[in-house]
C-alpha cells in the first residue's frame, strides 16, 4: 500500500482540496478589486466545477476497498453519500452566490468546500481517530462559516456559542473515544466491538456510550444537545445555516448510526415498552423522544422563520433517531432516505428564506406576508418545501416518514415495542403542521403590506430552488430512484 | 366506388362551414355573409350535380344504383355506432332539388333581407338549415338522419322566430318546435325499436342494413302484441315523425303559423324543403313500410295509414285555404294540402309517385312563396289579399311568374308540372285496391286547389288596388313586423303608397323557378315515365300510346275537368265581380256564413287543441306546481328543518365538547412550547451546564437500567 494508491482512493477529496486552493487563488489573484457579485459568480463556478470533478472521481471505484484498516473505507454506499454531499454543496454554493453578507468570497467558498471534505472523509471512516479528525475539520469550518456575517453581531455571538458548545461536546466525545480505546485496545470500530464482546456492561462503557451520543447529539442537534442550534441558525448567514442543516446532518447521522451499530454492537440494550435494558438504544430513545416533543412544541411559538426551522430540525432529528434505534438494514436505508430528502428540502427552505431576508430585511414570519403575490414562483417552492417537511403526500417528506416509521415498527414487530415512540412521532408531526402552515398562511393567505413591490429572485437561486422543488416532488413520487442506492 | 360517393359529405359540410364562419364574423359583414352562404351553396349545388350525373351514368345498370360510405363513430359495448351516407337516385334527385332551390332562395333573400339589421344572422341560420337538410338527404343511417332532422327543426325554430321581438313570431316558433317534437318522439321510439330489432341503424350496408331484405324478412315475421308485424309498428312510429315535420293531420297546426317568419324562410323551409323532409323520410324507409310477408297483400297497414292521413290532410287543408285572407296563409294551407297529396302518392303508388310530386311542388311552391314575398315587399309589407288588387299592372313580372306557379299548383292540364305529378297520384289512387275514397278525396282536393288559387290570384292581381298609402300599409296588425328592420324598401318608396315591382335580384330567381315549374312535369308523363324509372332503376322509353290508353286518358280528362271547374268557379265568384273595398264580406261568407266561419277558423282545430291538450297541459302544470310547492316542497322543508336541528346539535357538541377539549389541548401545547423556549435563555454557560447534567443523568439512567 503506497501513498499513490491512497491518493487514488481519496481522489474526490483531493480534487476538492485542489479546488479549495484554486478558489482562493482565483479570488485573490484574478478577481482583485472586482464586485462581490462578480467574485461570487466566478468563485461559485470554480467550486461547482470542482464538486462535479470530485463527483466524477467517486465513480472510479466500484466494490469495497479498505486498504488502511478503517481509515478510508470506499464502497458503493459511501461513494453515493459523497455524491449526495457534493450535490448539497453545489446547491449551497448556488444559494450563496447572490449573497451580500461578506466580501471574503474566496474564504467563504473555500470553507464550504473544506467542510465538505471533512464530511466526505467522515462518511468513509471506520476508525475512531479518523472519525474525530474529519469531524473536527468539518466542525471548525462550520464554526467559521457561522461567523461569516461580520456586519451582524448576532453572527459572531452565534458562532462563539456554537464553537464553545461544539468544543465542549468534542471534548466529551474525545473522552468517550479514549475510554473505548482503553476498553478494547483498538481504534477500529469492528475491532472495538470484538474487544468489548463478552465483557458485559462496564460502567466505563456506559460513560463511553453517553459521551459518544453527546458528541454526535451535538452534531445532529438532538435534545438536550441542541441548545446551540436555534442561536446558530438564526445568527449565521442563511446559506451557512442551510449547509449546517443539510450536508452536516447527512454525514453525522450516517456516522452516528455506524458507530452505534458497529462499534457498540452487543451493547444495544432495549428500549421497548416495559422491557428496558441498559445499552445505547435507551439513551437514543430518550434523546429522540425529547427531541420530537421539545422541537415541535418550541417551534410553535417562534416568530423567526430561521429559528422555526432550527426547532423543526431538532424535531426531525428526533424522527431520524428512530431509524438509528430500529437498527435493521431497512431502517438504515429509511434513515438515509429521510436524511437525504430532508437535507434537500431544508436547503430549499433556507434558500427561500435567503431571498426573503434579502428583500425584506428580516426573517420574521410576518415578513412572508403576501409572498404569493410578490413572488409567486418562490412561494410555490416554499409551499413544496414546507409541505414536504410537514410530511404531505406526494412529497418526499411523506414517503420518508412512512419508510422511517414503518421500519421502526417493523424492527420489533412481534412486541410492537417501538410503537409507542412511533405514535409519539406521529402525534408530534401532527403538531408540526401548525407551525409550517403558519408560514404558508402568511405567504398565501394574508396580504402584503401596501405598496410592497414584487420580489426579484436572483435567477441562479431560482433555478436552484426549482431544481430542489422538482427533486422533492420527484423523490416523493418515485422514491425508488433513491432507495435503490441505499 | 365513385369519387363523388366517397366525398358526398362535402355537400352538407360546405354550408355548415359557411354558417360557422358567418357566425363568428361581425354583424356588419353583410357582403361577406351573403357571399359565403351563396358561394357554399353554389359549390354544394355543383357537387350535387356531380352526384346526380354519377347516378345518371350508372342508371340502367342492373337494379338501383347505390353506393354507401361511412365510418365508425363511437363504440358502446361490443358494438360500433356507424355514421354514413348513401348515394342513390333518391338522394341525388333530392340533393339537386334542395341545393338548387336553396341557392335561388338565398339569392332572393339578398334582396328581400337587404335592410334587415340581422342580415348576417339570417344567412347564418339559412346556411345551417341548408347544411342540415342536405345532411338529412344523404344520411345512410337513421341516427345521422335524426341528428340532421333535429338540426333542421332547430333552425326552423330559429328562423320562424327570426323577428322574435314580435310576440306572434316567438309564439309561432315555439309552436312549431313543440308540435314537431311530438312527432319526433315517435321517430325516436321507432329508431330505438329498429335498433333493438336489427342491431343496426344503417339503411344500406351490403345486405346488412335495416332496409335490406334479411332484416326486413326478420321484422315481417316477428309479430308484436297487437298482431302487427314489427316492421309495420316501427314504420308507423317513424311515420309519426313525418306527420309532425310535414304538417299532416293532426299535427299540421304549426305550419300556417310558421308563416310569421321572413318570406324566404317560408319558401325554403315551409314549402320546398323542410316539410318535404317528412315525405322524404317515408320515401327513404319505404322498404320498411311496404315490407310484407310472402303472399300477403302489398298494401300494408303502415301504407294504408299513410294513404288515409295524406288524403284527409289534402282535402282538409284545401278547404281551409278557401277561406283565408292572408296571402301566405293561403299558400301555407295549400302546402299542407299538397304534402297530403305526396303522402297519398307514397301510400298508393310508391316512392316515385310521391317523390315526383315533391320535386315539382318544391319548385312551384317556392316560386309562389317568393312571388308572394315580392308582392308583400311591393305592397309595403301588406299581407291581406283583400287590401291588394290590380297588382297586374304594377308588378308585371311577378304577376306572370306567379300565374305560372298558380297554374302549376292548380294542375292546369298538359303544360304545367303540377298537372302531371298530381295526375300520377290520382291515377295511382284510382287503382288502389283497398278503397276508392282516397281517390274521391283527392279529386275534391284538386277542385278546391284550383278554386282557392284562382280566388287568390283574382284578389291580388286583378281589379283595382284597394289600399292606399302608407297609412293602410301599417294599419294591419300583421304588418308591423318591420318597424325597425325595414323602414324603406329596395324599390324606393314612391310617396304615393303605390305598389312597385321588386328588384332584379328578387325577380331573376322567380323567372328561373317559373321555367322549372313548367318544364319539370315532362320528366314524368305517362308517355315518358323517366322519373319513375330513374328512381326504380329501370330504363324508361317514349310511348305516346300510353297517353291515350282508356284508363289514363279518362282520368286525365276527369282531373282536367275538376281543375277547370275550380278555375271557372273561382273566376266567376272573385274575378268577374271584384270586391270594391277591403272591408266587404267574402262572397262565400254571404252565401254560407256557417260553413265559411268554420273554414275561416280552420275547423277550430287550434281552439280544440287549446281546449284539450293545452288546457290539460296547463292543468297538469298547475297540479305539478301544487305538488312541487306543497307536497315535495313540504317534504324538503321538513328534511331541511330536521337537518338544521341536527346540525345545530352537532354544532353544539362541536363547539362546547370537541372544540373545547381540542382548544385546551392546543393551548397546553402552545404554553408548553412557550415554557420550553424559555429554557433557551441564550446564555452559553447554561448550555454547557446542560451537557454536563445530561451526561450525569444519562449515565445514571443506564446504570439503573443495568441493575434491574
Amino acid at each position: 500500500m503506497n501513498y499513490l494508491q491512497v491518493l487514488q482512493l481519496a481522489a474526490p477529496e483531493a480534487a476538492l482540496a485542489i479546488t479549495v486552493l484554486m478558489v482562493l487563488a482565483v479570488d485573490l489573484i484574478a478577481l482583485r478589486g472586482k464586485s462581490v457579485a462578480r467574485r461570487f459568480g466566478t468563485g461559485a463556478m470554480v467550486s461547482i466545477v470542482g464538486c462535479l470533478m470530485a463527483a466524477v472521481f467517486t465513480f472510479t471505484h466500484y466494490g469495497t476497498t479498505d486498504p488502511l484498516h478503517g481509515l478510508l473505507v470506499v464502497d458503493p454506499l459511501t461513494n453515493f453519500l459523497k455524491v449526495v454531499l457534493l450535490i448539497l454543496t453545489i446547491f449551497t454554493v448556488l444559494i450563496s452566490a447572490s449573497g451580500k453578507f461578506t466580501e471574503h468570497v474566496g474564504e467563504y467558498l473555500a470553507l464550504v468546500l473544506l467542510a465538505t471534505i471533512g464530511l466526505m472523509f467522515l462518511v468513509s471512516a471506520e476508525d475512531i481517530l479518523m472519525i474525530f479528525i474529519s469531524l473536527e475539520l468539518a466542525s471548525l469550518s462550520l464554526y467559521i462559516l457561522t461567523a461569516f456575517n461580520k456586519h451582524n453581531a448576532k453572527s459572531s455571538e452565534a458562532a462563539l456559542k456554537y464553537f464553545l458548545f461544539g468544543g465542549m461536546s468534542a471534548a466529551f466525545l474525545l473522552f468517550g473515544l479514549s475510554l473505548l480505546y482503553g476498553l478494547s485496545g483498538s481504534t477500529n470500530l469492528s475491532q472495538i466491538a470484538a474487544g468489548l464482546a463478552g465483557r458485559g456492561l462496564d460502567p466505563l462503557l456506559l460513560v463511553a456510550i453517553v459521551t459518544t451520543v453527546i458528541g454526535f447529539g451535538f452534531k445532529v442537534a438532538a435534545v438536550p444537545f441542541h441548545l446551540w442550534a436555534p442561536d446558530a441558525y438564526e445568527g449565521a448567514p442563511t446559506p451557512s445555516a442551510a449547509f449546517i442543516a443539510s450536508g452536516s446532518k447527512v454525514a453525522s447521522f450516517y456516522i452516528l448510526a455506524k458507530i452505534l451499530t458497529m462499534g457498540f454492537a452487543g451493547a444495544e440494550g432495549s428500549a421497548v415498552w416495559q422491557g428496558y435494558v441498559s445499552g445505547w438504544t435507551p439513551v437514543i430513545t430518550v434523546v429522540a423522544a425529547l427531541s420530537m416533543v421539545l422541537g415541535n412544541l418550541t417551534a410553535i411559538v417562534q416568530s423567526s422563520v430561521k429559528r422555526l426551522l432550527a426547532y423543526s430540525a431538532i424535531a426531525h432529528a428526533g424522527y431520524m433517531l428512530l431509524g438509528v434505534l430500529a437498527n435493521t438494514p431497512s431502517s438504515r436505508s429509511a434513515l438515509l432516505f429521510y436524511v437525504i430528502t430532508y437535507a434537500l428540502t431544508v436547503l430549499g427552505a433556507f434558500g427561500v428564506v435567503t431571498v426573503v431576508e434579502a428583500a425584506t430585511g428580516g426573517d420574521a414570519i410576518s415578513n412572508f406576508a403576501g409572498l404569493s403575490r410578490r413572488a409567486p414562483g418562490l412561494s410555490l417552492c416554499l409551499l413544496v418545501f414546507l409541505l414536504s417537511l410537514a410530511g404531505i403526500p406526494p412529497l418526499a417528506g411523506f414517503i420518508g416518514k412512512f419508510f422511517l416509521f414503518s421500519a421502526a415498527v417493523g424492527a420489533d414487530a412481534e412486541h410492537l415495542g417501538l410503537l409507542w415512540l412511533v405514535v409519539l412521532a406521529i402525534v408530534m408531526s401532527a403538531v408540526s403542521f401548525y407551525y409550517y402552515l403558519q408560514v404558508l398562511k402568511q405567504a398565501w393567505v394574508l396580504d402584503a403590506a401596501e405598496n410592497a413591490p414584487a420580489i426579484k429572485v436572483p435567477p441562479v437561486t431560482m433555478v436552484a430552488l426549482v431544481l430542489l422543488a422538482v427533486l422533492v416532488i420527484l423523490l416523493g413520487c418515485a422514491p425508488g430512484l433513491l432507495t435503490r442506492h441505499l | 366506388m365513385t369519387w363523388i360517393a366517397q366525398n358526398l359529405w362535402l355537400i352538407p359540410v360546405l354550408p355548415l362551414a359557411a354558417s360557422g364562419v358567418i357566425a363568428v364574423n361581425k354583424q356588419r359583414q353583410h357582403k361577406l355573409a351573403a357571399t359565403l352562404a351563396i358561394g357554399s351553396m353554389v359549390l354544394a349545388f355543383l357537387l350535387s350535380l356531380c352526384a346526380f350525373s354519377a347516378t345518371l351514368i350508372h342508371h340502367g345498370e342492373s337494379g338501383v344504383f347505390r353506393e354507401v360510405a361511412g365510418f365508425n363513430w363511437l363504440q358502446f359495448g361490443g358494438q360500433w355506432l356507424q355514421l354514413g351516407w348513401v348515394l342513390d337516385p333518391l338522394t341525388a334527385i333530392m340533393l339537386v332539388m334542395v341545393s338548387f332551390v336553396s341557392l335561388l332562395i338565398f339569392i332572393f333573400s339578398v334582396g328581400y333581407m337587404a335592410h334587415d339589421e340581422n342580415f348576417t344572422r339570417f344567412f347564418c341560420f339559412m346556411s345551417l338549415f341548408a347544411a342540415a337538410m342536405l345532411g338529412v338527404v344523404i344520411a345512410n343511417n337513421l341516427l345521422l338522419f335524426f341528428v340532421c332532422w333535429e338540426i333542421v327543426g332547430l333552425t326552423s325554430y330559429l328562423l320562424i322566430g327570426f323577428w322574435y321581438h314580435k310576440p306572434s313570431a316567438a309564439a309561432a316558433a315555439k309552436k312549431a318546435f313543440i308540435t314537431t317534437r311530438i312527432g319526433d318522439l315517435g321517430l325516436l321510439l321507432g329508431m330505438v325499436w329498429l335498433y333493438a330489432e336489427t342491431g343496426t341503424l344503417n339503411f344500406y350496408a351490403d345486405g346488412h342494413g335495416c332496409l335490406e331484405s334479411s332484416a326486413l324478412t326478420a321484422m315481417v315475421t316477428h309479430m308484436t302484441a297487437a298482431g302487427m308485424a314489427v316492421s309495420t309498428a316501427i314504420g308507423l312510429l317513424i311515420f309519426l315523425g313525418a306527420v309532425g315535420k310535414s304538417g299532416q293531420l293532426p299535427l299540421h297546426v304549426w305550419l300556417p303559423d310558421a308563416m310569421e317568419g321572413p318570406t324566404p324562410v317560408s319558401a325554403l323551409i315551409h314549402a320546398a324543403t323542410m316539410v318535404a323532409a317528412g315525405v322524404f323520410l317515408v320515401a327513404r324507409v319505404y322498404p320498411l313500410m311496404s315490407a310484407h310477408p310472402e303472399g300477403a297483400a302489398a298494401e300494408t297497414a303502415a301504407l294504408q295509414v299513410v294513404t288515409w292521413v295524406g288524403a284527409l290532410t289534402a282535402i282538409f287543408a284545401a278547404s281551409v285555404a278557401v277561406a283565408q285572407t292572408d296571402i301566405k296563409r293561403i299558400l301555407a294551407y295549400s302546402t299542407v294540402s299538397q304534402l297530403g297529396y305526396m303522402m297519398l302518392g307514397l301510400g298508393v303508388g310508391g316512392v316515385a309517385v310521391g317523390m315526383f310530386h315533391l320535386i315539382t311542388h318544391a319548385f312551384f311552391k317556392a316560386l309562389l312563396f317568393l312571388g308572394s314575398g315580392s308582392v308583400i315587399h311591393g305592397c309595403h309589407e301588406e299581407q291581406d289579399v283583400r287590401k291588394m288588387g290590380g297588382l297586374k299592372k304594377f308588378m308585371p313580372v311577378t304577376f306572370a311568374t306567379y300565374a305560372i306557379g298558380m297554374l302549376a299548383l292548380a294542375g292546369f292540364p298538359l303544360f304545367f308540372s303540377g298537372f302531371w305529378s298530381k295526375d300520377e297520384i290520382l291515377h295511382a289512387a284510382h287503382g288502389w285496391p283497398v278503397s276508392h275514397i282516397p281517390f274521391f278525396l283527392g279529386c275534391a282536393g284538386a277542385l278546391l286547389t284550383a278554386f282557392y288559387m284562382t280566388r287568390q290570384v283574382a284578389l291580388v292581381f286583378f281589379g283595382e288596388y284597394r289600399s292606399s298609402g302608407r297609412q293602410s300599409a301599417h294599419s294591419s296588425s300583421k304588418t308591423d313586423k318591420h318597424e325597425k328592420s325595414a323602414p324603406t324598401h329596395v324599390g324606393g318608396y314612391d310617396g304615393k303608397g303605390e305598389p312597385h315591382e321588386s328588384p332584379a335580384v328578387m325577380i331573376v330567381p322567380l323567372v328561373i323557378l317559373a321555367v322549372f315549374a313548367i318544364l319539370l312535369g315532362f320528366v314524368g308523363t305517362p308517355a315518358w315515365p323517366w322519373f319513375d324509372g330513374f328512381l326504380n332503376g329501370e330504363p324508361a322509353g317514349f310511348n305516346f300510346s300510353k297517353l291515350t290508353e282508356s284508363g289514363t286518358l279518362g282520368l286525365m280528362l276527369a282531373s282536367a275537368g275538376f281543375v277547370f271547374t275550380g278555375l271557372g268557379l273561382g273566376w266567376w265568384l272573385y274575378g268577374k265581380r271584384q270586391r270594391k273595398t277591403a272591408e266587404e264580406p267574402d262572397v262565400l261568407q254571404v252565401a254560407q256564413p256557417a260553413v265559411f266561419r268554420l273554414l275561416e277558423n280552420k275547423y277550430f282545430v287550434d281552439e280544440i287543441y287549446d281546449a284539450t291538450g293545452v288546457r290539460f297541459n296547463a292543468w297538469a302544470a298547475q297540479a305539478c306546481d301544487f305538488l312541487d310547492r306543497w307536497i315535495w316542497g313540504g317534504v324538503v322543508m321538513l328534511v331541511t328543518w330536521v337537518t338544521l336541528g341536527l346540525s345545530s346539535l352537532y354544532r353544539f357538541t362541536d363547539e362546547f365538547v370537541v372544540d373545547l377539549g381540542f382548544d385546551t389541548g392546543c393551548e397546553t401545547l402552545r404554553e408548553g412550547g412557550g415554557e420550553m423556549s424559555r429554557w433557551q435563555n441564550g446564555r452559553v454557560q447554561t448550555y454547557l451546564r446542560v451537557i454536563g447534567v445530561a451526561l450525569v443523568v444519562l449515565v445514571l439512567f443506564l446504570i439503573w437500567g443495568r441493575k434491574t
